[in-house]
């Protein structure tokens, strides 16, 4: 057992913000300091990035996306939205690069990352005792696209017996904690920390049939699924259930039946989408919903059948604000890193799926998340963060980082890559280094690609995926 | 060490269940505070049998205090509520105290749908929410639940005044106007004509406190939808705050009169529509290149996608 308690998430208050900031666990963004002070300018105007110094990339004026003739148009009206607002492109403005991009300090991050491989966390994180899957899994998706090679052969060793604490064995479905009630998030959690293992002998230990049928227990008879029996009914349980079960290879006709109809529901006239239906359009549901589409069916197909495209395309540009170059999860709220992989994530599935999108276009700019990212989410102290002036995380680390994969690379749909059937749709992603005059990627500042449906590192799922289509189809 | 509820209710029959965090060395292990351990053993125990008590019911209690977001133990407390028939009344008193405590706490507010539900009464609900709304204008969950609220006890007629309050305080609350929008046509009937002219209305005169306020806007341009109205019904109103001047093939912008980009879109849009892409394209390159550079591609696109389907038809 580790008897130290690490001092840097000691000092930090990340187990209390961590708790109600991840949107598979709670969805809401927490309230941001910067929102609670109240310094109301008289009137509001552009704010305008300053230089700063710092080691760099040199970027090419396209990459710095210099828009010399740009006109800020800014309405005067002062309100809470707006003063938050403001806060952040003041906060943001100070950090962010003239023409140079700061590195993506890769040791400092990864020693963050392996905190909970190596020490205690301390009783501030009592409030993620509910979500101890995320806390293994958050941390080793990071590693695993920043620096695989830190996971050591002991820790991957260690991946199955600390998520198989989780099980319910009559369920087959997994838990937030040891003898904690099954929950479609801790199960999504659980497995995608499984496929990071890659241990056979702890996937044979998998009860699949017993976990199908759980899996039906909370599926509502509208399409949708309940997070846990009894449970709330949103497109995070939708998704966190297909995800599960395309990795074990367990989708059937009659556990997706309606489903695609009710995510369809979940499309609000934003374009985006919402948790359930009539709830507010939002980054996370957004790729949520978007991601079990693609789990559903062949995405070139499913995802114009059952969503507005053009309108959702719309909603998802203007999450990306100026200058703060990140993306905010709703319209009129503030930047988050952690969207980079939400509406990044949804992205590099349109990109990659939608056959009205050429393999040129990119349609968001992939520079300016890069320059957010690598400016404003890199904490002093190691891991990644929402904003300026926040404590970095596990969970904004996990996601600021699939963001910056996102970013930097391009990924397709490629129904060539297997042959195509129930179940295996999410498993035919291809990805490659993104085109220099779309964004520079310094060789230091690389993180891998990813597979975009199941936020994994590239190859991990579809690993874990054939093994289990390989011990043949379920008796159900 | 005997906790403060650990002497409320004799405990000497229950043989606490240890954690098990799996192997010799499990990762992500958090260093609890003795007395989250006790509990949580206790919780373990009594969970095993199913135990329905008063003092399973208090463990309860003092567990969300340690840990909000331990969603066993909130399932767990509402099947205790039900079997032992305790007053709900004082379980919503009870939820009121946490939520204050918890304000981005979210499992209360399934908790708390669970118990209304049960209690059949939404007398508590709307002051508490507003209260909650109060101290968290935009609370996903909080919305959520007044959304599921509305349907349950069939409480439409409040909503459009309370979100026309909300977004008086702070128009850009995008919370509020998506509210209003269900509130409109959340109960799917036919609204009728002149309910769809009010509100579009209603939007009109909230854009122009704030032009650049892509909240009003998109329920502008949703209502447009929703109503099966043509986008060129705002066509003036979009000139007047991008002014515009078009000749047969151009636009030409007067840049102190731009006030909202987003009115600049919408005439693309209805330029586009129309057939007039070169006009269109002209609006496109403006938004690329002078007021709204950080979408630069996606005004392209929006370009080139109208240039090819005009080729395709020509």
């Amino acid at each position: 057992m580790h008897p130290r308690v690490h001092r840097a998430v000691f000092r930090s208050r990340a187990g209390s913000r961590t708790s109600n900031s991840s949107i598979l666990i709670s969805s809401t963004t927490s309230v941001d300091t910067a929102s609670r002070t109240k310094k109301n300018p008289r009137t509001r105007r552009p704010i305008s990035t300053n230089s700063n110094t710092g080691v760099a990339v040199a970027m090419t004026a396209e990459q710095n996306n210099v828009h010399n003739a740009a006109v800020s148009v800014v309405d005067s009206l002062i309100t809470e939205s707006s003063t938050s607002q403001d806060d952040v492109v003041r906060l943001c403005a100070g950090l962010i690069l003239d023409g140079q991009l700061p590195h993506l300090q890769r040791q400092l991050h990864a020693d963050f990352l392996t905190i909970p491989m190596s020490f205690q966390l301390p009783p501030n994180y009592t409030g993620l005792d509910a979500s101890k899957p995320w806390l293994v899994y958050w941390p080793l998706q990071a590693l695993g696209i920043l620096d695989p090679d830190s996971l050591t052969d002991d820790i991957l060793s260690r991946i199955g017996p600390s998520i198989m604490a989780c099980l319910n064995e009559t369920e087959g479905a997994f838990g937030g904690g040891n003898g904690q009630t099954s929950h479609l998030a801790a199960t999504y959690a659980c497995l995608n920390a499984l496929a990071i293992a890659q241990d056979e002998d702890v996937w044979l230990q998998i009860n699949r049939e017993r976990l199908y049928k759980w899996l039906m227990s909370v599926k509502r008879p509208d399409g949708g699924f309940s997070m846990h029996v009894g449970g709330e009914e949103d497109v995070r349980a939708v998704y966190c259930a297909l995800a599960s079960a395309a990795l074990l290879n367990i989708i059937t006709p009659e556990l997706t039946e309606g489903t695609a109809e009710w995510i369809s529901r979940c499309q609000t006239y934003e374009g985006g989408i919402g948790g359930a239906p009539d709830n507010e359009a939002h980054g996370g549901y957004a790729f949520c919903g978007l991601a079990a589409l693609c789990i559903l069916g062949n995405p070139i197909e499913m995802i114009p059948k059952h969503l507005d495209v053009d309108n959702l395309v719309r909603w998802l540009s203007a999450r990306q604000y100026q200058p703060e170059g990140g993306f905010s999860g709703r319209t009129n709220k503030l930047v988050d890193g952690c969207y980079s992989w939400w509406v990044g994530g949804c992205w590099s599935i349109l990109e990659g799926a939608l056959s009205w999108i050429t393999a040129k276009d990119v349609l968001w700019s992939k520079a300016d998340l890069q320059k957010y990212i690598l400016c404003c989410c890199q904490s002093p102290r190691g891991g990644l963060r929402d904003k300026p002036g926040k404590s970095s995380d596990f969970y904004h680390s996990c996601y600021v980082l699939s963001g910056l994969s996102e970013a930097q690379h391009r990924y397709s749909f490629s129904p060539k890559l297997r042959d195509s059937s129930t179940g295996k749709w999410s498993f035919m992603w291809a990805y490659k280094l993104e085109l220099p005059d779309v964004v520079i990627v310094d060789e230091q500042n690389t993180v891998r690609p990813i597979n975009p449906v199941h936020v994994l590192p590239a190859g991990t799922g579809e690993r874990m995926h054939d093994f289990y289509a390989a011990l043949g189809a379920l008796e159900l | 060490m005997p906790l403060a509820y650990l002497s409320d209710y004799s405990w000497d029959d229950v043989i606490p269940i240890p954690q098990d965090d799996g192997g010799e060395n499990p990762l992500a292990l958090i260093a609890y505070h003795d007395d989250y351990k006790i509990a949580t053993g206790y919780l373990r125990a009594v969970m095993s049998i199913e135990e329905v008590s008063d003092r399973a019911l208090q463990l309860t209690s003092d567990l969300i205090f340690m840990n909000p977001a331990h969603y066993t133990v909130w399932a767990y407390r509402a099947r205790l509520l039900f079997a032992l028939k305790k007053d709900l009344e004082e379980e919503l008193i009870w939820v009121e105290e946490v939520s204050r405590q918890f304000l981005k706490n979210y499992q209360i507010w399934n908790h708390r749908e669970v118990i209304v539900d049960k209690y059949d009464n939404p007398i508590r609900e709307l002051p508490f929410i507003e209260e909650m709304l109060e101290l968290d204008s935009k609370n996903y969950h909080v919305w959520s639940y007044r959304q599921w609220l509305v349907r349950r006890f069939d409480l439409w007629v409040t909503e459009l005044a309370y979100t026309d309050h909300m977004i008086q305080d702070d128009v850009r609350n995008n919370s509020a106007w998506n509210h209003r929008f269900f509130a409109v046509f959340g109960k799917g009937e036919d609204v009728g004509q002149s309910v769809i002219d009010d509100e579009i209305d209603y939007a009109k005169s909230a854009i122009l406190k704030a032009p650049q306020n892509a909240s009003a806007w998109n329920y502008l341009i949703g209502l447009l939808k929703r109503g099966e109205r043509p986008m060129s019904d705002i066509e003036k109103f979009c000139n007047d705050l991008a002014a515009v001047q078009t000749t047969e093939h151009a636009v030409n912008v007067d840049n102190d009169r731009i006030s909202s980009a987003r009115a600049l879109e919408v005439l693309a849009d209805i330029y586009n529509s129309r057939n007039e892409v070169d006009k269109a394209a002209q609006a496109w390159t403006l938004l690329a290149e002078k007021y709204d550079p950080i979408r630069e591609n996606y005004w392209k696109f929006k370009k080139s996608q109208a240039i090819q389907r005009l080729a395709a038809t020509a």
